[in-house]
């Protein structure tokens, strides 16, 4: 690893400012992503601004919505109380992902910015257009059990590795960012982008931002929510699929409902045709395979990712049922 | 059972408390940091290669390359490059073999300066057309030039294709990789001409003959520290390039050198479980007696070494039958040499085997365990030899009773927990049990204690806590007060640890020692006048003093013999090793994995909701840290069944999968409900103690077991490892 | 002095580099040229890098086990090789230096965390606990009696990632069902094989009571 300056940022505010002035600089919060970046030499930054210090780790209630500091710890947001009881789904995603461990350490804002898993991304003797752009997709052609069935381009095949983010793209959440300009306000199923011919880029944050919280408006899915995340081990794996269902049930009637998927996409993967297929319908295992049908329709495998058709279906109305028994 | 049977591990205390020193962490004065950095092409040659960068970054000492080496004097007088055992030549030339073979050794004084001039290297190289693809490389198939490289036949050659029930298919494993959480490491360090090397090798002796060899120097000069080992798994069986840098390194700086690999290294520098394509073809009569078996393995090696391994070795054996085949090819790509994974080449062969043996008795609408029981075999007819002992039906008993056999159902599918598909199946492992000539000290202290001293290491089963319990049962003298010195050069040779034989090796001069060391301490109690006119009979040696049989109060405490004898210690050194008698009979372990998994066939998802293991390894000397090694043994041979697969992209000749979150090996929560179950009867051959192994068989047997499952619950029968749930959720009946 | 550190603070190593390359090779030249002997004696007892170490790194006060430690270490120093090739407190192990195996666990702040993921210049003042930190003398910790009790390991490697990980794992409230303690222990790989008995290990200390 390359040496590099590293300085306490005291506020959001001169963390911004202090990042604007350098070249090559980064934030730093629970490094859990960023350190391992860096001791494979994918990512170099000259200076890291250590953003730890700041007021940035609450969990609000507020009316109509819940404010989650960007630095509130995966785990400490995983076992929240009232997280927990309003948001089971992001609690469920949470725990799913990592180890305990990482989550410790893991913040909020930083597992939104978490790069991919991609063999190709990390392996720095492969051709990977995010990792050196113009280098070529290795997973394109090679090995490509990991990768994405939708949304993918010519110049990259790789999923999102965050659970946390799967959820949050089910809940409608909003990110709120601090800039060189201000600060603004992006919605989650936009702050993530699909590859296309530029995909160094995961997200539509500038490089000088930071992100200083998420909200989640309030919803009636406490109950029937659930997330199923399906992976090679038991555990301590990321997601070959993994499924966000959120249901909004009157009795049997499917009122509102969310779904998302993870593992498939370069960005966590909102299934809006599924939902309009099924609000106001009955629950049933047969609309939920239906709409599982709907979802996957547009899906492309690349070979070895084929079978993530046949799961994905199989999960979204796997996951549908047990959110719809809770 | 005896009262050491059941001790705690003696390293215990080291190992939960960190003072338990592993390689890289003994403390050196002066000691300098080191790494590899590899090369990215899989075969051709080094057209030219940038080291200026690192060795301008600060705090560098060295960098050497093929172009600045002092090469070791015995580069030159190596022989047949093909003969096993010999390791790469490092830095020799500029010719590439393998991809991230070592090209550089980069030097610096700390860690993190040394880390980051290793990435400032830059190689430019002359690419050659690789092939790291089995499958495509068939036509390079050989026999290997030795005597166990021939074929096998016993009766009619592939005589199972006259049977009435006829099954030939083929099973494939992919490349698997050790995987120690101890990264291999070394401190390496001259003295004159003399090298003393902290490193993980599972054979003192062995390291010291190797070493010796490539510097051109005895191997009494060699000094080699082994004495903590964090796991193996067989890597440790030879001697690799890293060991040979690090030497290099530090004769060149005249500094003690310290180098650890990457994890990433560990995927391609220190061997690997070959992947190995096996056909098996099965015949019987209608009634199920199998009449043919022939089993031939097709395997990967490099193209420097040639490696192979007992893949085809227990069709020979292990079942009865008249007429039976058995070939091993190898197939040279650009990869590094493999080497012995845990079970071996048993574990490999077991896994066609006993999946072939499944779909037969299917085939022929029997119980499993009945078609294997029709079909014990009651003498060994490979050797024509009787079994010293084999308890391999009360293992299948033993097993069958705790996993509910009677719960299962043939017809696959018949039998559900909710939404789960249940199934249940079973493999059976066997390994030899070989018995290496080993020396031990035992040596008593006027304090009663009793030092018990040999080179052999242990790398995790529990040699110590062995050497312990029989030095203590032998002598009387409690397991507290043994110490045990082990996993050094200097101590009396001990053998390589590998192949299930060091408790028969060591436990059995372990043995012989202390009975030896017992004697002289009657014989010389019996000099003193308290014992005036007793024999040797007479008398015993219990807690630390010399009692007459008939009359207690009749007495010598050890402290006043040695006083009487102006003694400090009393000591025997003793080699042990394997009688003629032994070589009258056929000695195998035995292990027979039973696994109950639940399928979610939608998902994919396989629960091994409960794994029994049963073993017949003769006497089981330390109850503890023997089931700790089966249960040990079923989890790798878990992850072999499920998830363990070295992916390579054959386009570069790289393996894809290089780290630890994506090579997966099975974590706590894969693991549900374990139990072991030992036979525990002596054997009346094999050693002094009935002893008869257990690290290799403890693993072999599982995969098959929970492929035999999978298809109980789902009638898919998957034969290429591993069990992924890509190859459930598509075909399976639901 | 203090005017010249603002400056050279922002050396990057390529500029290290270059700066060592110069005066070495200013001091070869200028040893031909019989030029001042103070730049050649820089060169040849490397004061330069003496001058790069001392620029290069930030001061770290830390606690590890108790003991105050007020160290200089360079920025991207991890908390593991702090504590494993500086502090020489070894009991840490590195499995895999990504945080993909948990032999680096420790606890940070009373909360277990990847020492190899950590930069040990973001541990200021903060209070480190390791396995060589939770016995003393002979005097074991209840989860390290636990462990050599029921058998949980083999090689040894793994064991103190697992210690520190079974200890965390009941303090955090996970360790209520043989299930939820295997799921929370899932970040502590054990090649050997022993997860049978490591979870056995935490039900006995959980189910003992004593304070941990």
């Amino acid at each position: 690893m390359k040496n590099f300056q590293i300085i306490k940022a005291l506020s959001a505010n001169s963390a911004v400012t202090s990042l604007s002035k350098e070249a090559d600089a980064k934030f730093i919060a629970g490094g859990t992503n960023l350190v391992d970046l860096m001791k494979k030499n994918i990512t170099a930054p000259d200076k890291l601004v250590d953003i730890n210090g700041l007021d940035l780790k609450k969990i609000e209630f507020l009316k109509g919505k819940t404010v989650i500091g960007a630095l509130a710890k995966n785990s400490d947001v995983a076992s929240d109380k009232e997280i927990k009881e309003h948001f089971p789904l992001l609690s469920l995603a949470l725990a799913a992902g990592a180890s305990q461990q990482i989550r410790n350490m893991a913040t909020v804002g930083g597992n939104m910015l978490q790069r991919t898993r991609c063999s190709y991304f990390y392996n720095t003797d492969m051709p990977c257009n995010k990792r050196v752009p113009k280098s070529g997709c290795g997973a394109i052609g090679g090995s490509n059990r990991m990768s994405a069935v939708f949304g993918a381009s010519e110049s990259c095949i790789a999923v999102h590795p965050s659970d946390m983010c799967v959820a949050l793209a089910a809940l409608d959440a909003v990110v709120t960012v601090e800039g060189p300009k201000g600060s603004r306000k992006i919605d989650f199923k936009d702050f993530h982008r699909l590859p296309g011919n530029t995909p160094e880029k995961d997200t539509v944050l500038d490089p000088k931002e930071l992100i200083t919280s998420v909200e989640i408006p309030e919803n009636n899915f406490a109950k029937n929510s659930h997330y199923l995340k399906i992976r090679d081990r038991t555990s301590y794996a990321f997601a070959l699929v993994s499924v966000a269902a959120a249901l909004d049930l009157k009795g049997k009637k499917i009122n509102d409902v969310r779904l998302a998927m993870g593992g498939v996409a370069h960005k966590p993967w909102r299934l809006t045709e599924a939902e309009k297929f099924l609000k106001g319908k009955e629950v049933s295992e047969t609309v939920f395979k239906q709409a599982a049908d709907l979802a996957m329709k547009e899906a492309v495998g690349y070979g070895d990712n084929n079978f993530k058709l046949t799961l994905g279906k199989n999960a979204i109305a796997e996951a549908l049922t047990i959110a719809a028994s809770k | 059972m005896s009262k050491t049977s059941n001790i705690n591990r003696v390293d215990g205390f080291a190992k939960v408390t960190g003072a338990a020193t592993y390689s890289a962490e003994y403390k050196t004065a002066g000691v300098v940091y080191a790494c590899l950095v590899g090369s990215t092409i899989a075969k051709g040659r080094i057209k030219s290669i940038d080291t200026k960068k690192a060795e301008w970054a600060p705090g560098v000492l060295s960098v050497i390359t093929h172009l600045n080496v002092d090469k070791p004097a015995g580069y030159k007088d190596a022989k047949d490059p093909h003969n096993f055992g010999q390791p790469l030549q490092i830095f020799k030339d500029d010719s590439i073999v393998y991809y991230d073979q070592p090209i550089a050794l980069v030097i610096a004084d700390t860690f993190e300066r040394m880390q980051y001039a290793a990435s400032l290297i830059k190689a430019e190289y002359i690419k050659e057309e690789h092939q790291t693809d089995l499958n495509k490389a068939k036509d390079k198939e050989r026999k290997v030039d030795t005597k166990k490289g021939d074929d096998y036949h016993r009766g009619v050659v592939d005589g199972y294709k006259n049977a009435a029930i006829v099954l030939e298919e083929d099973y494939t494993i992919p490349t698997e990789v050790h995987n120690p959480m101890e990264l291999a490491n070394i401190i390496a360090k001259w003295d004159g001409n003399k090298p003393t090397l902290y490193t993980k090798s599972q054979g003192v002796e062995g390291t010291r003959r190797s070493i010796g060899k490539v510097f051109g120097i005895a191997p009494e000069d060699v000094s080699v520290n082994s004495e903590y080992l964090g796991g193996a798994f067989g890597m440790g069986l030879h001697t690799w390039p890293y060991e040979i840098a690090a030497l290099i390194g530090s004769k060149k700086l005249g500094k003690p050198v310290k180098l650890v690999l990457h994890r990433e290294q560990m995927f391609t520098n220190v061997g690997y479980r070959p992947y190995t394509i096996q056909k098996i073809g099965l015949g019987a009569t209608k009634e199920g007696k199998i009449v043919g078996l022939t089993h031939e393995a097709v395997a990967q090696t490099s193209s420097y070494e040639d490696f192979m391994e007992g893949t085809v070795n227990m069709s020979r054996f292990l079942y009865n039958c008249e007429n039976v085949t058995t070939r091993y090819r190898i197939v040279p790509i650009d990869i590094c040499t493999p080497i012995w994974m845990r079970g071996p080449g048993e574990a490999t062969g077991s896994f066609a085997l006993e999946s072939a043996m499944d779909e037969l008795a299917y085939k022929l609408n029997m119980d499993p365990i009945e078609f294997r029981k029709l079909n014990y075999a009651e003498k060994d007819q490979e050797q024509n030899k009787p079994w010293s002992s084999k308890y391999l039906l009360e293992c299948y008993e033993g097993g069958m009773e705790r996993i509910g056999w009677e719960n299962r159902k043939n017809e696959p599918g018949a039998v559900r927990e909710g939404e789960w598909l249940v199934g249940y199946g079973m493999g059976t492992g066997t390994f030899g049990c070989y018995r290496s000539p080993t020396s031990v000290k035992a040596k008593l202290l006027a304090n009663g204690n009793l030092v018990l001293q040999c080179s052999v290491n242990d790398m995790g089963p529990g040699t110590a806590t062995m050497m312990t319990a029989i030095g203590a049962e032998v002598t009387g003298v409690s397991s507290d007060n043994v110490i045990i010195e082990m996993g050094k050069s200097g101590l009396p040779k001990g053998p390589t640890q590998g192949g299930s034989a060091t408790t028969s090796s060591v436990g059995s001069a372990v043995n012989d020692s202390c009975q030896l060391l017992v004697k002289k301490v009657i014989d010389l109690a019996l000099l003193n006048p308290v014992f005036k006119n007793s024999k040797a009979a007479d008398v015993s040696f219990v807690d630390g003093n010399v009692i007459s049989n008939k009359d207690t109060a009749k007495r010598i405490s050890l402290v006043s013999l040695f006083e009487a004898n102006k003694l400090q210690e009393l000591e025997v050194e003793n080699q042990s090793k394997a009688d003629e008698e032994a070589k009258k009979y056929s000695i195998y372990s035995y292990s027979v994995h039973f696994v109950k998994v639940l399928v979610n066939p939608k998902l994919g998802k396989i629960r091994l909701a409960h794994v029994v293991s049963c073993a017949d390894i003769g006497t089981v000397i330390s109850q503890k840290t023997s089931a700790g090694q089966m249960f040990g043994g079923a989890v790798g041979g878990i992850g072999m069944g499920l998830m363990e697969v070295l992916e390579i992209d054959h386009r570069f000749g790289r393996p894809i999968n290089n780290n630890f979150a994506d090579y997966h090996v099975p974590v706590n929560a894969d693991i549900e409900k374990q139990e072991v179950f030992f036979v525990n009867k002596k054997d009346p051959i094999s050693n002094p103690m009935g002893t008869k192994g257990l690290g290799e068989t403890a693993l072999v047997g599982m995969a098959p077991a929970i492929a035999n499952a999978v298809f109980n619950a789902t009638g898919k029968r998957v034969r290429d490892l591993p069990i992924t749930l890509d190859k459930i959720i598509e075909t399976a009946k639901v | 002095m203090a005017s010249k550190k603002t400056n050279e603070n922002k050396v990057t190593p390529e500029d290290a580099n270059s700066r060592r390359d110069f005066i070495k090779k200013s001091g070869l030249f200028t040893a031909l040229a019989l030029a001042p002997p103070s730049l050649v004696m820089a060169s040849e007892n490397k004061w330069d890098e003496k001058i790069a170490e001392y620029l290069e790194t930030v001061p770290l006060s830390i606690e590890v086990n108790g003991a105050k430690h007020n160290l200089n270490i360079e920025p991207r120093t991890t908390l593991l090789d702090l504590l494993r090739e500086q502090l020489q407190l070894t009991g840490t192990k590195k499995g895999c230096d990504h945080g993909q195996c948990g032999a680096c666990t420790v606890h940070v702040d009373g909360i277990r965390i990847l020492s190899c993921l950590s930069l040990a210049s973001m541990q200021q003042n903060a209070k480190v606990v390791t396995i060589e930190g939770l016995s003393s003398g002979k005097k074991l910790h209840p989860m390290q009696e636990a462990f050599i009790k029921n058998d949980g390991f083999q090689c040894g490697y793994c064991t103190p990632g697992q210690i520190m990980s079974g200890i965390a794992c009941i303090k955090e409230g996970h360790a209520n069902s043989r299930e939820e303690i295997s799921e929370y222990m899932s970040g502590n790989i054990c090649r050997c094989g022993a997860y049978h008995n490591i979870v056995d290990a935490i039900i006995e200390v959980k189910e003992g009571g004593k304070l941990i």
